[in-house]
């Protein structure tokens, strides 16, 4: 039988740590403050009469079991979910304007291949591509902003300290509304040349 | 003793308030919630440490790992000027419900 004398303090914190230790959603750093936590409040109960093993005892109870512990920290340890869905939006917003700024080298492509055919003519112009194309074309390395933007967005999402929830849904209408915004006009800038060299065949 | 539902919601506003007396440790916030309810006010202890963790992503509160004088690192909790404000936002909502109780409970002057 053990003696009061016996028991070890140390050990009977280790293995109480050990057994918060198996869940994944308990971090190290969260168990060295539980650790103090439960040693300051023996030292206090031992100063008032308990021996160490009812101090041990009291204390851990007071602290709470693993099993109603855990998930309080799974709550606020969990990767929150909605910085991975920023991440999401970026990489697809980003994916849809590099294909945007591919979409436009299109008219450039179709007036080169018209070039090689002989349909165009540098003097009059004759087949020359549509101005608002012309300007559009110009302007395409500037669709590396919006990604750059959302970016800068997503950074002070993940590692501000802002006191403000970001909502996902907020950044994915901004989003969807730009990609919207930039797509029709450069919808209009690859049609407009198409119809215009469709003019030009020999009917 | 508290129902367990006016204890959670009154963790928050009570780290806050014992806060602004200065920077303090897990353990001494229980004491010292424990010592000004008189023992009315219990905590399951382990469950302040998620809550204060979470006040400090919501930057209400910021926190300092120091060696406290047993020689251990302690884990010491200090307010942010966004907690100041917090707190006067609890400070109204709870004052308004104190007030509201007072008055209902006030003994009724009937008329004659």
């Amino acid at each position: 039988m053990a003696t009061p004398n016996s028991f070890d303090l140390n050990h009977a914190l280790h293995r109480w740590l050990a057994q918060l230790a198996q869940s994944p959603q308990v971090r190290a750093t969260d168990l060295s403050e539980l650790e103090t936590h439960v040693r300051d409040s023996v030292l206090q109960l031992h100063g008032k009469g308990l021996s160490a093993e009812e101090s041990f005892w009291v204390a851990t109870h007071r602290v709470g079991s693993p099993a109603q512990l855990e998930p309080e920290f799974a709550k606020v340890n969990r990767k929150p979910w909605h910085l991975m869905i920023h991440g999401l939006i970026l990489v697809l917003f980003g994916i849809c304007c590099w294909f945007l700024w591919g979409m436009l080298h299109l008219p450039e492509m179709m007036q080169g291949l018209l070039a090689k055919a002989g349909a165009v003519n540098q003097v009059t112009g004759y087949g020359a591509l549509p101005g608002f194309t012309q300007f559009l074309v110009t302007l395409r390395d500037y669709l590396v902003i919006p990604p750059a933007l959302a970016l800068a967005y997503c950074v002070y999402v993940w590692f501000g300290k802002s006191t403000v929830k970001n909502s996902w849904m907020g950044f994915f209408a901004v989003t969807l509304s730009t990609l919207v915004f930039l797509t029709l006009p450069i919808i209009i800038a690859i049609v407009l040349p198409v119809i215009a060299f469709m003019n030009l065949m020999p009917k | 003793m508290l129902a367990k539902e006016l204890v959670a919601a009154s963790t928050v506003p009570l780290v806050l308030s014992v806060l602004t007396e200065g920077e303090n440790y897990g353990y001494a916030l229980i004491q010292r919630v424990r010592e000004l309810s008189a023992g009315k006010i219990e905590w399951t202890e382990g469950m302040l440490y998620p809550v204060l963790h979470w006040m400090e992503k919501e930057a209400l509160i910021e926190s300092e790992w120091r060696e406290a004088e047993t020689g251990r690192k302690r884990k010491y909790y200090r307010l942010r000027k966004e907690g100041r404000k917090a707190l006067q936002e609890e400070k109204q909502q709870w004052l308004t419900v104190h007030e509201t109780l007072t008055k209902l409970w006030q003994p009724q002057i009937h008329s004659t």
